[in-house]
């Protein structure tokens, strides 16, 4: 919770506009409000249900949504390949902040793409 | 008679009945009268015969009939006639047993003798008045001698026939046992277990083809040998000899043998002894199974569970260092994008602060993980439990008034000693007390009591909270690196459950909003397994 919002912070320094959830209920609850997010980032586990369940949600909202999610188990890796498609761009913990704006960039470039 | 000849059952029967020469001799002279009269009254006789269903059943037609009534007129005859001996007596007997082979029934010999001597008896009535008394007694005695033949006729056919079904029924019963010998011969043989019969002596009396097949010896050459000194490798071989008292210890038996082949195989054996026959010698059979390939299977599963085991506990401690790490390592990129800002320092100590709590946590759980993975065997001796309570609870104090809980300690009057390891013990209740604290802090307060109770065989120490308990019943909350709560390590109960299991004792938990129970159960005796390397 600390380091989400402290990412938060960084994340908006950077020129970002950032929304934070804590829970997966109310991250459901917001993404079935207008405006979607042009990047989504969860955390794998959080409270109430895994941050996958976040991000097929995010996906039924809008079937492109980027994913970027942020795990401390990498077998996830090979779980996620089957749960989202197009695949979700996965960082291991811990994260460094550099290879988290790189992957948001990379993301933003591809979406502007298609 | 000589009296050095055994008594004919004729013999016999005259005696009884006092029949003797001068009957025969009125029979003589009432045959004189009857005689005129014979074949009237057997005319009579088979006219009446007729009447009767069973009767007339036995006749075939008129020519037997004819022949029978011939044959009555000659019997008359006879029985006036005499001679009373023994070549009379086979003749009648013949006669008694055509009526048995022709299916007369018994009954009719009773009625049938009835008409003759009543058909005798108006005939007596036309005789000289001195000469009826004697005559009378004369016919009664040779009609009832007639009717004890006709009987005896009956009677040997029944134990003749009696004889027969018995006979057959022996017949059948040895066939059944022979017939369920050979399936039991063939279930043995058959059967996927080696089948051995050992005598009082150890040597081999019965080899069934399983046990041919994994010892590689045929039957010829088991047979007779000693089970210890064909099967069994050298320092083992006394074993064999020892069959009959390993069975009286366990019906479970397991045996490296060695096949012809010179290779060990591991079997495992039911032993049954059984009682001694004078036609049998084998004094005890063993059912086996070759084992080898289940056992190497079995050693290869749990060794693959152990890696399952060791990859699950490594996934659940890379997952619990990465997190902090995750925390500490945005922090500081943070904490140097803050110390770059003139008005940074507020929060470079901030992001600094977060950092240092954060290696903490590391370091705890280095430390739990420590404990969980390396235990130290327990160092048990007496120990006071409501001593080992007292301390636990002294030493959470400062946690409980940050939890704004109250800790309540409930210790039995008496003291309670046993065997434990007094820190290990304490660890226990240290883990269960803060967990418990931790749960009614999240909730703003309450209740902790610590508990200790002596039970018949055991002690019995609960921690009991009015939190709001547990999230979910089935969660595997002694599994190590489940927790529930963001700091911690996941591996307080695990620790819980492992010191415990450690002293023999039991873990066990019950919960429900306002009330969740921690048990722990030690033994009294301090009988605890052997613990592990």
């Amino acid at each position: 919770m600390r380091t989400a919002r402290t990412l938060a912070r960084l994340l908006r320094e950077d020129g970002y506009v950032v929304e934070v959830e804590y829970d997966s209920e109310d991250a459901i609850a917001r993404l079935d409000r207008a405006p979607i997010p042009d990047v989504l980032i969860v955390d794998f586990l959080l409270p109430h249900a895994d941050g996958l369940a976040v991000a097929s949600h995010g996906r039924a909202r809008s079937a492109a949504l980027p994913v970027l999610v942020v795990t401390s188990y990498s077998e996830v890796l090979a779980r996620l390949d089957r749960r989202l498609d197009p695949p979700a761009v996965v960082l291991s913990k811990p994260l460094a902040y550099g290879d988290l704006t790189r992957a948001l960039d990379g993301l933003r470039t591809a979406a502007a793409a298609t | 008679m000589d009296t050095f000849e055994v008594e004919s059952p004729f013999e016999e029967m005259k005696r009884y009945v006092r029949f003797t020469d001068d009957d025969s001799r009125a029979l003589a002279a009432f045959g004189e009268v009857a005689a005129p009269h014979f074949e009237r009254i057997a005319a009579e006789f088979y006219e009446r015969a007729r009447e009767h269903q069973e009767a007339h059943a036995v006749f075939t037609s008129e020519e037997q009939i004819e022949r029978l009534r011939r044959s009555l007129v000659r019997w008359m005859e006879g029985l006036c006639r005499g001679p009373h001996d023994g070549a009379y007596f086979a003749e009648r007997s013949r006669i008694g047993r055509v009526h048995v082979r022709v299916g007369l029934p018994q009954r009719y010999m009773f009625t049938a003798m009835a008409l003759i001597r009543g058909s005798f008896e108006e005939l007596v009535e036309t005789m000289p008045a001195e000469a009826r008394r004697g005559t009378r007694a004369a016919l009664a005695r040779a009609l009832d001698l007639e009717l004890a033949i006709m009987l005896e006729t009956y009677r040997e056919a029944y134990v003749a026939r009696i004889e027969r079904v018995a006979e057959r029924e022996q017949e059948r019963l040895r066939g059944e046992l022979a017939r369920s010998e050979r399936r039991a011969a063939s279930a043995v043989e058959i059967a996927r277990v080696m089948v051995v019969g050992v005598d009082a002596a150890g040597a081999i009396v019965l080899f069934n083809h399983e046990a041919e097949r994994v010892t590689g010896y045929p039957r010829d050459e088991a047979l007779g040998r000693p089970f210890g000194e064909l099967l069994l490798p050298g320092a083992a071989r006394g074993e064999g000899d020892r069959l009959l008292g390993i069975a009286s210890e366990s019906e479970a038996w397991e045996a490296a043998i060695r096949t012809r082949s010179g290779r060990e195989r591991l079997t495992r054996w039911l032993l049954s002894p059984v009682p001694p026959t004078p036609d049998d010698t084998a004094a005890l059979y063993a059912v086996g199974r070759d084992v080898t390939d289940e056992s190497a299977l079995l050693e290869q599963t749990r060794q693959s569970e152990r890696l399952a085991a060791v990859g699950t506990l490594a996934a659940g401690l890379a997952h619990e260092i990465r997190n902090p790490l995750n925390g500490a390592l945005l922090h500081v990129t943070y904490l140097e994008r803050a110390l770059r800002r003139p008005d940074g320092v507020p929060d470079a100590l901030e992001a600094a602060r977060f950092i240092g709590v954060e290696i903490q946590r590391l370091s705890a759980l280095v430390r739990d993980f420590l404990v969980f993975a390396r235990p130290a065997p327990p160092n048990r001796r007496p120990c006071s439990l409501p001593e080992v309570c007292r301390r636990a609870h002294a030493l959470v104090a400062d946690d409980a008034a940050h939890a704004k809980a109250e800790v309540q300690l409930d210790l039995p009057a008496t003291d309670l000693t046993l065997l434990l390891d007094p820190d290990k013990i304490e660890q226990v209740l240290l883990n269960l007390l803060r967990n418990a604290l931790d749960s009614v802090g999240g909730a703003g307060g309450g209740r902790v009591t610590l508990r200790a109770r002596r039970e018949p065989r055991q002690a019995l120490v609960e921690v009991e909270d009015d939190g709001p308990g547990l999230p979910s019943p089935a969660a595997p909350i002694f599994d190590a690196f489940y927790t529930t709560r963001p700091q911690g390590t996941g591996l307080g109960l695990a620790i819980v459950h492992r010191a415990v299991s450690d002293h023999g004792g039991t873990v066990e938990v019950e919960s429900r909003p306002r009330r969740t129970v921690f048990r722990v159960r030690l033994p009294l005796t301090g009988d605890a397994p052997a613990t592990g390397p």
